[in-house]
């Protein structure tokens, strides 16, 4: 199911609500990619992260009550990882743009988010052809300073 | 110079005067050209806690501890005496040691009267702390107010997410095509109006961009229902304008089954073709459409009975509006048309019958 679509991609997924997690998960499987086990948690995604390496991780602001993932995307950026933002809060995950390569705002439907991450992926692989799906924003000074980082 | 037994006119127009002054219920001073007090009003002394009885004569600048020396109050009535303006509603602060600090609004007037001789000057102070404090309130209870309510448009939409995503695993687990058609179905009905109301929570107004709204919209149904994009491609060419929110509920769930009707229906002999979410908000009357260049409806079938039709014309006339089906030759143009659109009342019954007559834009 998850190793013969279009690239061995890894994603991470770090989300507060476990349902629309789950069929974020579902969708990006079917698309082709690898989805690490879903959690909730700081210290487990900064685990996981550093063990598999996720070519690319979608964050959630809110983490368990608190404003936390704009803290985690510090410390995934700091590992390598970029991350785009899925949250409601448009305003706040515009004022992280400097940790984030990108924002998807709730409510996505699961169903949208193969495109967007194909995006971005090809973004960061320098490919500037995809048209950008509606909804997503690219946050490009640091979409274009995590393609440097990892020159 | 013998008393009088009884007072000269001139006396007695004096303490008419002062009487006026002393009795003003607002606060009051009659000033000198000195800025001596002639006479203050009772209800000044007992705001400003200042002692009646020694207050006729004391230069402004010395009543109280001095409070009344401030340099802004100085040039108030340095102003007002030279006549170069009419100074109203200029707000300072009493500040007197001690005790709490007041917003006084006052107002300088010099008196003309017929003693050209003698300056006098009219200061009036109305103290305002306590107003100021409800207006302050007032605001941020507005303020918390409009927070609130994009918080819990947030939560609607995140609650909306939640749902809509167990629609989703639920399509996506069952065997029947047929169930998993009508809960995909589900799902964007109920993203519909997620996306709704997230935008709502994003703008803080009550009135929706319409034109934001249905890229929304249909990039989600294009992304949950549409899964060849060469085949089928979902365009939006209304423009820009407002509607309000309990209008556009409607309209965005009318323009998703329409959408949804035409993406099953359409093009299913394996054409590819578009589908056009238009709308007109020009003028007294106002149309949304959506038009397919797909295979048309069979001769003499009628619109299709089924849940979306009876969602179409259910929302339709509840916003007053008549549904118009015609040939698009080739395809289908379905098109809700309304004579004005009503941001807040209910609308009238008859509202629709005169737009079944006007023809199709």
């Amino acid at each position: 199911m998850e190793s013969q679509g279009p690239k061995k991609t890894t994603l991470l997924i770090v989300e507060d609500e476990i349902l629309p997690a789950m069929s974020l998960r579902d969708e990006l499987q079917d698309a082709g990619y690898v989805v690490m086990d879903l959690t909730q948690r700081h210290g487990e995604a900064i685990g996981a992260a550093r063990v598999l390496k996720p070519d690319l991780a979608l964050v959630n602001i809110k983490l368990q009550g608190h404003d936390a993932g704009i803290e985690l995307a510090r410390e995934l950026k700091e590992m390598g990882v970029p991350v785009v933002f899925i949250s409601g809060q448009v305003s706040r995950a515009r004022s992280a743009a400097t940790v984030a390569i990108g924002s998807f705002p709730k409510p996505y439907s699961a169903t949208q988010m193969p495109a967007a991450v194909s995006y971005l992926l090809a973004r960061l692989a320098g490919e500037t052809s995809q048209k950008c799906p509606v909804g997503l924003e690219v946050f490009d000074i640091e979409l274009e300073a995590s393609i440097a980082s990892r020159a | 110079m013998s008393a009088p037994v009884v007072a000269s006119t001139e006396e007695v127009a004096l303490s008419l005067a002062l009487a006026i002054v002393a009795s003003s219920p607002a606060p009051l001073l009659l000033l000198d050209g000195e800025l001596a007090v002639v006479a203050a009003s009772a209800s000044f002394c007992d705001a400003f806690e200042i002692d009646a009885a020694t207050a006729q004569g004391q230069l402004l600048s010395e009543l109280g501890s001095g409070e009344w020396g401030q340099p802004k109050v100085g040039s108030l009535i340095a102003a007002t005496l030279a006549g170069a303006a009419e100074i109203e509603a200029y707000e300072f602060d009493l500040v007197r040691e001690g005790k709490p600090s007041r917003q006084l609004v006052l107002s300088a007037q010099r008196l003309t009267y017929l003693d050209l001789n003698h300056t006098r000057l009219l200061l009036a102070a109305t103290d305002v702390t306590e107003i100021r404090a409800t207006e302050a309130l007032k605001d941020e209870a507005l303020w918390r107010n409009i927070v609130l309510l994009q918080e819990v448009r947030h939560r609607v939409a995140n609650s909306l997410q939640i749902i809509a995503s167990v629609l989703l695993q639920n399509a996506r687990r069952t065997p029947s095509d047929e169930t998993r058609s009508h809960l995909k179905d589900a799902h964007q009905r109920v993203m519909s109006i997620a996306a709704l109301e997230r935008q709502l929570a994003g703008s803080g107004e009550q009135d929706v961009e319409l034109k934001a709204y249905f890229n929304t919209l249909c990039e989600s149904i294009a992304a949950s229902m549409i899964e060849d994009p060469e085949h089928i491609a979902l365009l939006v060419t209304g423009s820009k304008g407002e509607v309000s929110a309990a209008v556009s509920v409607s309209l965005g769930l009318i323009a998703t089954e329409l959408v949804i009707n035409a993406i099953k229906h359409a093009f299913v002999d394996g054409r590819s073709g578009a589908i056009e979410v238009g709308w007109n908000l020009d003028g007294p009357h106002w149309t949304m459409s959506v038009t397919d260049n797909g295979m048309g409806m069979p001769k003499g079938s009628g619109r299709r009975a089924g849940l979306g039709t009876s969602i179409v014309d259910a929302l339709a006339t509840q916003l007053g509006a008549a549904v118009e089906v015609s040939s698009a030759r080739p395809g289908t143009r379905v098109a809700i048309i309304h004579p004005s659109i009503r941001l807040v009342e209910i609308p009238e019954p008859m509202a629709g019958a005169d737009a079944v007559n006007r023809p199709a834009a």
